[in-house]
């Protein structure tokens, strides 16, 4: 591809450094090459949360990453409309800058830095240290470079229009230092992480990071022009003083304040020696303290090693949830077969990293919705809660209804797994009744995605408005519980987590998806319309309980012919 | 004749807990070695060791005459490994995977398509050469593994549970192409649990448990000095903590 080819040129040009280094610079390209065609090929952290919705392999990532870079870099240009003070206006560039290079790094850095298979494939083939060495390091600029260069790119031309080519050439000389920074900050970061937790929940913790990052995507886009409307920062100036020293983003803007306006304030002139001082100590700290212990603790992660030793903390949390899952099983499930789907769901929605990637950025999404329902609403969204206006029945309704993508989200996602083949414990076994699994699996899932959500919706309706809105919030759970069974039994064509998603069930699958998400609009819409008829909600909800009861019934007894999709090899 | 491989008093920990506590060990040039133990013994370490992916080891490692702890590249040079598990960059074909190989191997291009091409028809992967191998089965990707490790024609071959995932005309083509290479001259470190397989292919077999060696010579001189048994019988009457036969029984009186 033509950008990977650029960067490797461009990197390769000072071969005869490399060779004087003891670098072989053959063995450098062909490694290079065989990474950038891999990157090309793997997911980006875009990709990480919406993995395998698509069976067809990922190619061309490295412009997608680009892209969506750009995408990103774009934001960043409302740093220099907002307000008139450019130390202010630089200020909340790198601010953004660093935070979101953060977050994108946390979870694309993994997969440059931890390629466990170096170790068997690279390592014993004879290139000496400083080949692989250099090759790592430079695969690293390459990777940081595709996210730099596209982030900042709207900006430097925004600023390049305001403030003319000097203000673009400041802004270009102190990215580098600023991205560096951020580097240091990602390898604390990660020693942190490594300090506190086993070398085996490291991914997991990344994954966190991951889904924090999508949420934190989507909600700044829907969540940040809307405050900005609102706020007086158009007048705001950032704080020129010495306790601005300790903000990492104050050094970049004081420093391009010093270089373009030559504004000889003390503060400034410590901001911009800072700029560059303070990443250049920052790699040399990496460098020589955090990269051993980091290095050895990397080959932990990627060595025989971790997996050598049992970690007696992971045995003991695992047989904690026993007697909470087991409890809950007991309340809600029938002995047996629905027990035992009940368990099953619940244990591996709890440990399942590709599930949990799955299914959290949507209750992230939902938070999200609730923020924006409440920015939106004129007079503030409690009185309108409190006041039931048209306004406040939306929000109040909004929060109940909205809870089904996550349900709707999770109970999808329960009939995959990355080990589908496990699933033959249900065609092996003598279950004369599948349905009994299912329910146990769908009720799990109720049981953990919904409830915890609904008991907060509720809290917060009951707190807010009174026990006046009891019947509303009764019908609406109840209609809820409704939608999760219905779903369920229209969805649901084979056992749970015995399918890989690249397996698709052609009959029926468009109409089913429509019909999950018709389903919850129009329950929402009729509410919606008999929402001050009391008479109407309790005989509305009377018909939703039965509704409920025949429909969870029905999801019990769904037996192996209503079954389209077996045991896939 | 001086030995193509030597280790001295090799010994290896991770943390408190020692791996290796002093493994000697000398073979000829030709030999097919079958390296065997149960798990935990160290099996992996020594390999590990012998293909310079641990370094951090006490005592002294020679290959053809080279100490590996002072040319590392030069030792990897001569050897050729196949790793237990089917590790591979997946999202590439075996062209571009094994094309990457050949370069870090430093084998001309010609010469390293002419032959990637040839061992990949012999492993029947001729229609999948250009294909992503994450589609590939587990067996698919032991071949391409394999081809990688013999890429560069080395002197001496490191194969650890290659035939896992193999079909069985595959196994009968690996299990010729031990014999053929051995003939040829080539040495041959066969780390296997399969102990029907290391008792036909293996010259000499080493025996290692806790760390140490505990047996080493042909399978006729370990029958000799074991009774005429199977060479699973034999494994399981030097490494074995108890009966085995009691452990099925105990097993079968679980349904008491």
């Amino acid at each position: 591809m033509f950008i990977n080819n650029f960067f490797l040129y461009i990197l390769l040009l000072p071969k005869s450094v490399y060779q004087n280094m003891g670098v072989n610079t053959h063995h450098l390209k062909a490694i290079l090459t065989a990474k950038l065609i891999m990157d090309d090929r793997r997911p980006n952290s875009v990709h990480q949360t919406q993995k395998k919705k698509n069976a067809k392999p990922i190619k061309w990532a490295t412009l997608g990453t680009m892209l969506m870079s750009t995408f990103l870099g774009l934001f960043f240009i409302i740093s220099f409309f907002i307000t008139k003070d450019t130390v202010t206006q630089f200020f909340l560039f790198f601010t953004f800058f660093i935070f979101l290079l953060a977050s994108t790094l946390i979870s694309d850095f993994t997969n440059v830095l931890i390629d466990i298979r170096d170790n068997a494939i690279i390592l014993p083939k004879p290139i000496n240290d400083k080949t692989f060495l250099l090759a790592r390091l430079l695969h690293i600029v390459i990777h940081v470079s595709k996210l730099v260069l596209p982030m900042t790119m709207p900006s430097l031309i925004t600023v390049g229009i305001i403030h003319g080519t000097k203000g673009v050439i400041f802004l270009i000389f102190l990215v580098p230092p600023a991205t560096l920074f951020t580097i240091f900050l990602i390898n604390a970061l990660y020693i942190f992480i490594l300090k506190v937790t086993t070398p085996e929940k490291f991914k997991s913790i990344i994954s966190y990071f991951q889904i924090a990052f999508a949420i934190l995507i989507y909600g700044s886009y829907q969540i940040v022009p809307r405050l900005i409307n609102k706020s007086a920062l158009a007048n705001y100036q950032f704080p020129q003083t010495a306790l601005s020293l300790f903000v990492p983003p104050f050094w970049f803007a004081g420093g391009w304040e010093f270089l373009y306006h030559m504004n000889t304030s003390l503060v400034l002139i410590i901001a911009f020696i800072f700029s560059l001082a303070m990443p250049a100590l920052s790699i040399w700290i990496v460098i020589k303290y955090f990269a051993p212990s980091f290095n050895q603790k990397l080959a932990m992660i990627s060595g025989s090693d971790a997996s050598e030793s049992v970690n007696p903390t992971n045995v003991i949390s695992a047989s904690n949830q026993k007697p909470f899952a087991e409890s809950i099983a007991n309340l809600f499930t029938k002995k047996g077969a629905e027990r035992m789907g009940f368990l099953h769901a619940w244990y591996i929605t709890s440990r399942s990293r590709d599930f949990k990637m799955r299914v959290y950025p949507a209750i992230g999404y939902l938070l999200v919705y609730m923020v924006i329902m409440i920015l939106q609403s004129r007079k503030g969204a409690l009185e309108e809660l409190q006041n039931q206006t048209l306004s406040g029945k939306l929000i109040f309704l909004g929060g109940i209804y909205f809870i089904s993508f996550v349900i709707i989200s999770a109970l999808t996602q329960i009939k995959y797994s990355d080990k589908y083949k496990a699933s033959t414990i249900f065609y092996t076994s003598p279950i004369s009744i599948p349905g009994h699994i299912i329910s146990g699996a769908v009720k799990a899932t109720i049981i953990k995605f919904y409830m915890p959500l609904a008991i907060t919706v509720s809290l917060l309706g009951v707190t807010l408005v009174g026990i006046k809105i009891l019947p509303n919030l009764l019908l609406g759970m109840s209609n809820q519980l409704c939608i999760c069974f219905l779903i369920a039994y229209v969805s649901f064509v084979e056992m749970p987590f015995s399918r890989t998603e690249s397996i698709t069930v052609k009959t029926g699958s468009f109409i089913r998806g429509i019909i999950s998400m018709i389903i919850p609009l129009g329950m929402a819409t009729l509410h919606f319309l008999i929402y001050d008829y009391q008479v109407a909600i309790l005989l509305l909800l009377a018909l939703s309980s039965t509704a409920v009861w025949l429909v969870a019934g029905s999801v019990y007894n769904k037996t192996w012919s209503d079954l389209k999709v077996g045991y896939q090899d | 004749m001086e030995p193509i491989i030597e280790l001295n008093e090799v010994h290896k920990s991770y943390g408190e807990k020692a791996v290796l506590k002093g493994i000697n060990l000398s073979i000829n040039a030709g030999q097919v070695i079958g390296y065997i133990g149960p798990n935990g013994a160290g099996k992996s370490t020594t390999v590990k060791i012998l293909c310079g992916l641990i370094s951090d080891y006490e005592g002294t490692v020679t290959v053809a005459g080279i100490n590996l702890k002072e040319d590392p590249v030069s030792v990897k040079r001569k050897i050729g490994y196949v790793p237990e598990l089917a590790e591979l960059y997946d999202v590439l074909t075996p062209v571009e995977f094994l094309g990457l190989m050949a370069e870090l191997y430093d084998i001309p291009k010609p010469i390293a398509t002419d032959r990637i091409e040839k061992m990949l028809t012999a492993f029947d992967l001729a229609s999948n050469m250009n294909n992503r191998m994450d589609t590939f089965s587990k067996g698919m990707k032991q071949k391409v593994l394999i081809t990688s490790g013999l890429l560069h024609n080395p002197d001496i071959i490191i194969l650890d549970e290659p035939l896992s995932g193999l079909d069985a005309n595959s196994v009968i083509i690996v299990k010729d192409l031990i014999s053929k290479l051995a003939k040829d001259g080539k040495t041959i470190f066969y780390c296997s649990h399969m102990m029907d397989v290391v008792e036909k292919v293996s010259d000499r077999i080493i025996l290692i448990n806790e760390g140490q060696v505990i047996a080493d010579g042909s399978f006729a001189e370990l029958q000799a000095q074991q009774g005429n048994e199977s060479l699973e019988k034999i494994f399981a009457h030097l490494t074995a903590t108890s009966s085995l036969g009691e452990a099925a029984n105990d097993l079968m009186k679980a349904f008491d």
